[in-house]
């Protein structure tokens, strides 16, 4: 070989062959005889590769063709049989008139580099694997609580919003959460945890615990947060049977307490008012005593339908004749808190097949809560509240419309939740959940519209007879 | 001489007008407020002699009134017995003050009427 480092040639650390235009070895270095064998005038990809043709993408060729280096990764068989990768790189040795008579090819063993590789690979396959599969929900959030990643549960349930923020997403609100866990990682570094109800981008409730982690650069700098929250809705709904129970033992002792004192009121009055030959204090005693049987008899009901303990009674009842009744009832009691009540009752609205007891206190369990919707709204002079019924063909619809305080979306969402009540004493979070489980009951379903400030619009729509399966 | 008068303050109207109508027969004036915020203020147009305070209410809560007025110097004499409903709502209540006094009386619901009428006589005669 007529090269000036001929003996540099030789002994560099890697495979060096010299080869012609037909892809033979003309000449190979100490290292390639060692791996390989003496195999001057073999074809290259026959002593690399065990091949009988040349491969598809070969740098030789390419160098022939364009006179420039080329390189590229390759696997390789030694001559006995060990498998390396190896970078090859190649580079045209030309004659004096310039032309190209043969490439040297060099090929460097990378396989441990490789191995590694393939390992860290693998292993980042693994762990996105991980992070994609696991069953829980995962957002990587920056310090504004902008979501930046996702994986597929959260993306399944909340969609692909990625460079939204946590609680438009989550809540689908437009203020920060009063505590959240991922701004207290950003400032302590720690875990936090907390329990949250969330909404699917389908509007379904969600329960989840929360656990946030902080996620650091090199430098130890908190650059993200990972937030996992897992989904207990089914436990949640499971312990709700129990957990409820005591939850309801408190608020409805508490109520309870309340409606006893205004019983109680309500015949002192009337006992003083006998005593003293009253009328005027008599009739307001009265009024309080039936207004409190009344509160008692829905809450009782309530708690009867809770507690799944009451045999629906369905049978045909006229539709105009119920929302009278309810109406007569309502009347009286918005008249007392100074509220306008309208009721607009198609009389022909006919008949549908229902238990009486359960929808009159499902209209009732409403018609209260816009009462005290308006009542809770300082806002407006004037409250008001429309009460309709229309029958159609197939079914008939209920109405129940305010002006009171309205809710925002989050309260909305909320509002036919167990437990959900924004009404202090006499709330028991049972009344619109209830409601609902009621209209659900009769196959019916109740739709809510509602904007903060302006009030509220609840519409319930019954088939005239319920369909097969279902149970009150 | 003028009835001295206790201002009643209850989110549930119906246990305002008992209450009050319950203290002007035995001899008092009575004035009612349906939550600390409209409390506060008739406190301050015209100081009653007592008051008959619930706890769980909302707006400005009982809790909160309470301590504005014991932490008020010119109000801070004034007797306040605290009716409520829930029993774990007063130890909470008692616990929660530190720097104001305790209240002259608890009353719980349904209320006792001579019980409360002894206490409030106790208290302003």
């Amino acid at each position: 070989m007529e090269l000036p480092f001929a003996r540099l040639f030789q002994t560099m650390p890697c495979y060096l062959t010299v080869q012609d235009r037909e892809f033979r070895i003309v000449e190979a270095n100490e290292r390639f005889r060692e791996d390989f064998g003496e195999v001057e005038g073999r074809y290259c990809y026959h002593v690399y590769k065990r091949r009988s043709e040349r491969c598809l993408s070969c740098p030789v060729a390419l160098t022939f063709r364009d006179g420039q280096s080329h390189h590229g990764e390759e696997l390789i068989r030694t001559a006995n049989g060990k498998d390396l990768s190896v970078m090859v790189y190649t580079t045209p040795i030309r004659d004096e008139a310039g032309k190209i008579t043969a490439v040297m090819e060099m090929a460097a063993d990378i396989t441990d580099v490789a191995l590694a590789r393939e390992q860290l690979h693998e292993s980042q396959e693994r762990y996105r694997l991980l992070f994609e599969e696991v069953p829980c929900y995962i957002s990587i959030q920056d310090p504004d609580l902008r979501i930046i990643e996702a994986n597929r549960s959260f993306r399944e349930d909340f969609g692909d919003g990625l460079g939204a923020k946590c609680y438009e997403i989550y809540k689908h609100r437009d203020k920060e959460c009063m505590i959240c866990p991922v701004k207290q990682t950003f400032q302590d570094g720690q875990v936090h945890h907390s329990e949250e109800v969330v909404t699917s981008r389908h509007g379904e409730q969600i329960n989840v615990l929360v656990y946030t982690a902080p996620l650091r650069d090199a430098a130890g700098h908190i650059k993200n947060v990972m937030e996992m929250s897992a989904n207990i809705t089914e436990i949640r709904q499971l312990e709700s049977q129990l957990t409820s129970l005591g939850l309801l033992v408190g608020t409805i002792s508490h109520g309870i307490k309340g409606l006893l004192t205004g019983l109680d009121g309500g015949k002192y009055l009337v006992t003083t008012g006998l005593q003293r030959n009253d009328p005027k204090r008599i009739e307001k005693g009265w009024d309080m005593v039936r207004r409190n049987i009344e509160q008692i008899r829905s809450m009782v009901l309530n708690i009867l339908f809770y507690a799944k303990d009451r045999q629906p009674e369905r049978q045909w009842i006229s539709a105009p004749a119920l929302a009278g009744e309810v109406a007569d009832l309502i009347q009286k009691e918005a008249q007392d808190r100074s509220i306008v009540f309208q009721k607009e009752i198609d009389e022909k609205a006919g008949e549908i097949e229902a238990d009486h007891q359960a929808l009159r206190s499902m209209l009732i369990n409403l018609l209260e809560n816009s009462l005290d919707a308006c009542v809770s709204d300082e806002k407006k002079d004037c409250h008001q509240v429309a009460f309709r019924l229309l029958g159609h063909s197939d079914r008939v619809t209920f109405e129940v419309e305010d002006n009171g305080i309205g809710m925002d979306q989050e309260t909305r969402e909320k509002a036919f939740s167990l437990f959900f009540s924004l009404k202090g004493i006499r709330g028991t979070g049972l009344g619109l959940f209830i409601a609902n489980k009621i209209a659900q009951a009769h196959s019916g379903m109740i739709r809510l519209e509602s904007e903060i400030d302006k009030g509220s619009r609840f519409v319930v729509e019954f088939p005239r007879k319920p369909l097969k399966g279902a149970v009150c | 001489m003028c009835p001295k008068k206790i201002l009643v303050v209850d989110d549930d109207p119906d246990t305002c007008v008992y209450l009050s109508t319950f203290l002007e027969d035995n001899g008092y004036a009575t004035d009612t407020a349906k939550d600390g915020v409209e409390a506060l203020q008739k406190v301050e147009e015209a100081p009653p002699d007592l008051i008959a305070l619930d706890i769980t209410m909302p707006e400005k809560s009982g809790v909160r009134f309470y301590r504005d007025i014991k932490e008020n110097p010119a109000r801070q004499a004034i007797p306040v017995i605290i009716v409520t409903g829930i029993s774990r709502d007063f130890e909470k209540f008692i616990s929660s003050r530190r720097q104001v006094p305790p209240p002259d009386g608890y009353v719980s619901k349904p209320v006792d009427l001579p019980a409360f009428l002894a206490l409030v006589q106790r208290c302003i005669g």
